[in-house]
């Protein structure tokens, strides 16, 4: 057998032991094991005698990744990005957000539903984690809803819409996944997340509005708010402007002159002022401990992931799969944007039975040369290029896409976590009944992924007018 | 998608040992949640020291390399134990009775002899940098302030081998569940559906809400 | 036929042209039948290529010594700070003579390694953002990438050396981690330090770093005669391509581009070197010399062999 066949059947391997329920991280750690101990001996012509040099070759060669891959500065942004999120609970910071959003803009058709929207893509910018921001706003935002007359299931689906959001909107974890697995800067890809998540969020607020519009009793405007009230509801959010500032001056100095560290700097400090801000409201040993053991469990499953992940990586290498993966590609008879197109669907039909983290991570080593490759490769210029953009912008872009992909996979049945997590927390809700009050949210994010391949600037602006990336 | 479960308790020399072990574990995953909290405040002291008193700290890239492996590897039994490492349950999930607890008692076995494995490999790039006759018996060390790195290195197997006692335990524990034929099973996670999963991660984010809605009262 | 992989990193670049030539003389000395596959990144991580050829997953990998300096005590000579080497002839020239010590072949032997070649590289220089250093004095209390010796030398100066991955040189720069990166011209073009600077030091010359082709000591005895004679026989061709390359190809773009940035070119007159050399170069030799004979290396001898040699 080639090295390739050999990759390829390692990676069949690989997913049916993902299909039939093995954790993900081992499974793929497993995966990259037996490929390197397959490719080693086969190096020595599968003699017998050589099994056990080739087993020995493949453990210790795995066995470096865990250490070697782990200790970067860059990934320490993971964690702290989990523990802003945590802290933020404790600060008291959704509340305040619901409160500054229903004054400013509870006068609008549709206005307590407008105002989640834009409380969940404020809370986005200091929570990296979806399925917990959609689990907090349906506590603070479904009650007041139905007070005032709405539909249930589209009290409930709102919420489990905006949850997404967070994932796009910088500080986000995934984003800093993806930054890593493909080698591009962080802190531009987290740039690059703003305007779609900005975008993303004006899109689902004028679909309610549309929606409040055309259907009667929709949910009434909640108004009346002076100007005085409007004011004061800012201080308590003031938090989240004074992160977003801080993760901006930390990748890009506005004023001129350098940045004022790095987006890993930039993270921590942003988290030290959640951090005070917790305290302040009351935060004391039992809830900081709770917060640490969550993101000590949250970050310890992601690296688990990444370092299993990595083992098979490092086998691909060894196969040169993505190579060839990349020139199949590169050689189909039909345009890259379809085949791209194609790539995109087979994420939505993934992202139905898998978690986004996982999916990614399994999936990038392969798809993103293949990607690269369609658009003309890693160098190319944007004028020779495919889809109409450099080598770094398209991995930019195709990062920001799949990650929008992976969002609305958590809205789509079957296991659309944030839909279960609002039904979770409403006992009086379906789960059936959240999936129906979300489906308008999924045709606005088909139609965020198809203004995001229309109009890649949406992306690139910010990362090419502020880094000079492009 | 599964996350945190519940895990059954009784009188039992497995349930015993089970807690025994999850205080270990969680003293574990602890440092690694304080590791995290750590590099918050080193960032802090590096940016203020660079900005206010043109002094960078040296060696923070170095510190950061150091507490990564604190914060991947330390709380690698703790999630295991809690069931939260992710996995596709679709179909596993259908299963009930014997059949589940067989396959969970295949899939703890795989994972077993994997991470068996993955001590001994982690273990053999410990010693590679570690050397009796060398100063800090340091054969690596970091770039700029010359931390030995075996320490780092060396969390990796030790990680690992809380996490091969506690697959040790859940094998036990799914497979006196299979010889039993019970439904209830001591020590081990149990598959919950999605609705379960969510409503516990829905409260583990927002009881501080609840706390402060009663003091308001 | 035999397949050696060989665990480089990066992107192909003047750096890696030493590799890449011996690979296609390998190829067709032999026909085809021994070939090398040039991995760039995909089998070893760059600190960890020693690692992977002592365990024996690649046959191939090139490193830099000031990576990790006790994993390599014996060619860390060869970074001394000032060692006064002009020329990329002669930084091959010093390199293989140290290369065929046998304190240095004992030590690339705990690796089960064998040294087949260097990469020679021209003189680090600094490329910066912000204010000109235009005095040594004004050096204190800047942050630079430098590792090694010349990281020590820096220090001298009071100047802070702090470790960046080569990948990430240009956004530490841009974010300001560091103000100053010191690299080979190929490097800052390659890593793109030179797109936001504002200077660059033409002279400063405080060493360069010594990153040596090494071979699997195991897989060259397994090698037939006629293909270890392929391999070793095109070392001089292959690193004679290698500094034609550099030279012609790499330097020529390198002043157009300093130009066409806006980059100010610093030049130190001989006093101020002078003071530098002398402020550097004798205590960091001595310094290294007491340090690895504690490590049970001949160090006086291998300093006294590079000096030798260039002298020559
Ligand atoms: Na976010
Ligand atoms: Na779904």
């Amino acid at each position: 057998m080639s090295s390739i066949d050999i990759g390829i059947a390692v990676t069949i391997i690989l997913l049916i032991m993902v299909m039939i329920g093995m954790r993900v991280a081992f499974a793929a750690a497993l995966a990259g094991l037996i490929g390197l101990v397959w490719i080693f001996w086969a190096k020595k012509g599968m003699a017998g005698d050589q099994f056990f040099w080739a087993l020995t070759v493949a453990v210790k060669t795995a066995g470096q990744v865990p250490h070697s891959k782990i200790s970067s500065q860059a990934l320490s942004l993971i964690p702290t990005f989990i523990l802003i999120g945590y802290l933020a609970y404790y600060a008291g910071l959704t509340k305040a957000l619901f409160e500054a959003a229903k004054r400013w803009v509870g006068w609008l058709p549709g206005g307590l539903a407008v105002s989640t929207v834009f409380a969940t893509a404020g809370f986005a910018a200091v929570s990296g984690a979806s399925v917990a921001t959609s689990a907090v706003f349906a506590r603070v935002a479904i009650p007041e809803m139905l007070a005032v007359g709405y539909d249930k299931r589209f009290a409930a689906g709102v919420v489990a819409a905006a949850g997404t959001l967070a994932s796009l909107i910088p500080p986000s974890a995934i984003l800093v996944i993806y930054a890593i697995i493909v080698e591009q800067d962080v802190g531009a890809l987290l740039l690059a997340g703003f305007l779609p998540g900005a975008f993303s969020a004006v899109i689902y607020g004028g679909l309610v509005i549309g929606l409040a519009m055309t259907f009667k009793n929709f949910g009434p405007p909640v108004g009346g708010f002076t100007w005085v009230q409007r004011f004061k509801s800012l201080p308590g959010a003031f938090p989240i402007f004074f992160v977003i500032a801080i993760i901006i001056f930390f990748v890009y100095n506005p004023f001129g002159g350098d940045a004022w560290g790095t987006p890993t700097e930039g993270g921590a400090l942003g988290a030290f002022v959640v951090f005070l801000m917790a305290l302040y409201r009351g935060m004391r040993w039992k809830e900081l401990k709770s917060a640490l053991l969550e993101t000590a469990k949250l970050s310890v499953m992601i690296f688990t992931i990444i370092w299993g992940v990595l083992i098979y990586v490092r086998f691909l290498g060894f196969a040169d799969l993505p190579g060839a993966f990349s020139e199949w590609i590169g050689s189909l008879e039909q345009s890259p944007m379809l085949t791209l197109i194609i790539i995109l669907l087979a994420y939505a039909v993934l992202g139905m039975f898998m978690d986004a983290i996982g999916m990614l991570l399994l999936t990038l080593p392969v798809v993103y040369p293949a990607v690269m490759a369609l658009n003309g490769g890693l160098d190319v210029s944007a004028a020779d290029s495919a889809f109409g953009m450099s080598g770094v912008g398209c991995a930019i872009w195709f990062g920001i896409i799949v990650v929008k992909m992976a969002e609305l996979c958590l809205i789509t049945p079957p296991i659309g976590l944030n839909c279960f997590v609002v039904a979770g927390v409403r006992p009086d809700i379906t789960v059936q009944q959240v999936f129906k009050g979300a489906t308008p949210f999924f045709i606005a994010d088909a139609l965020t992924i198809a203004g995001l391949i229309a109009w890649p600037g949406i992306v690139l602006y910010l990362p090419e007018l502020l880094l000079g990336k492009s | 998608m599964s996350g945190a479960t519940s895990i059954l308790v009784d009188n039992s020399a497995l349930s015993k040992i089970d807690r025994s072990l999850h205080r270990l574990e969680e003293f574990f995953a602890l440092i690694g949640g304080i590791a995290v909290f750590s590099l918050m405040f080193l960032a802090v002291v590096s940016v203020t020291g660079r900005h206010f008193f043109n002094s960078p700290l040296p060696g923070y890239v170095d510190w950061i390399e150091q507490a990564m492996p604190l914060i991947a590897f330390i709380g690698i039994a703790y999630c295991q134990r809690l069931g939260g490492h992710i996995r596709m349950d679709i179909l596993i999930g259908r299963l009930k009775g014997r059949p589940l607890w067989l396959a969970e008692v295949v899939s703890c076995v795989v994972m077993l002899i994997l991470m068996m494995l993955m001590v001994w490999g982690s273990y053999a790039h410990f010693e590679r940098s570690f050397d009796f006759a060398s100063p800090m018996w340091s054969r690596d060390s970091t770039l700029d302030i010359r931390l030995p790195i075996w320490p780092a290195k060396l969390l990796a197997p030790l990680a690992f081998s809380v996490l091969c006692l506690r697959l040790v335990l859940q094998i036990w524990g799914y497979g006196a569940a299979l010889i039993r034929g019970t439904n209830d099973p001591v020590a081990v996670p149990m598959i919950e559906d999605a609705s379960t999963v969510a409503a516990r991660e829905a409260e583990t984010v927002s009881g501080f809400d609840d706390d402060e809605k009663g003091s308001n009262k | 036929a035999t397949e050696w992989n060989v665990s480089v990193w990066g992107k192909r670049r003047a750096f890696t042209e030493n590799v890449e030539k011996i690979a296609e003389l390998v190829s067709a000395k032999t026909n085809g039948e021994f070939t090398l596959n040039i991995s760039y990144g995909g089998l070893s991580k760059a600190k960890e290529n020693l690692d992977g050829i002592s365990i024996g997953a690649f046959e191939m990998a090139q490193f830099c010594a000031g990576y990790h300096e006790d994993k390599n005590p014996s060619i860390t000579v060869l970074e001394l700070p000032f060692l006064g080497v002009d020329s990329l002839e002669k930084e091959v020239q010093v390199s293989q003579a140290v290369y065929s010590h046998p304190a240095v072949v004992a030590d690339l032997a705990r690796w089960n390694a064998t040294l087949l070649m260097p990469t020679p590289m021209p003189q680090y220089n600094i490329v910066g953002v912000g204010d000109a250093p235009k005095s040594l004095a004004a050096f204190d209390g800047l942050t630079v990438r430098a590792t090694g010796g010349i990281g020590a030398a820096m220090s001298t100066l009071g100047a802070i050396p702090t470790s960046v991955p080569a990948a990430e040189t240009r956004q530490a720069m841009d974010s300001g981690v560091v103000k100053a990166v010191s690299f080979a011209p190929h490097a800052h073009m390659s890593f793109g330090t030179v797109e936001n600077a504002k200077w660059w030091t033409t002279n400063l010359n405080p060493g360069t770093v010594n990153c040596p082709v090494v071979v699997n000591t195991d897989a060259l005895a397994a090698l037939t005669d006629k293909e270890r004679d392929a391999l070793l026989g095109s070392v001089d061709e292959a690193l004679a391509f290698y500094i034609d390359y550099y030279n012609n190809q790499t330097m020529a773009k390198w002043g157009p581009l300093l130009d066409s940035k806006g980059v100010e070119r610093i030049t130190y007159d001989e006093a101020t070197l002078a003071s530098f050399r002398e402020k550097v170069a004798g205590p960091a030799a001595s310094a290294w010399v007491e340090a690895n004979n504690a490590r049970g290396l001949p160090a006086q001898e291998l300093l006294d062999l590079v000096q030798s040699e260039i002298a020559k």
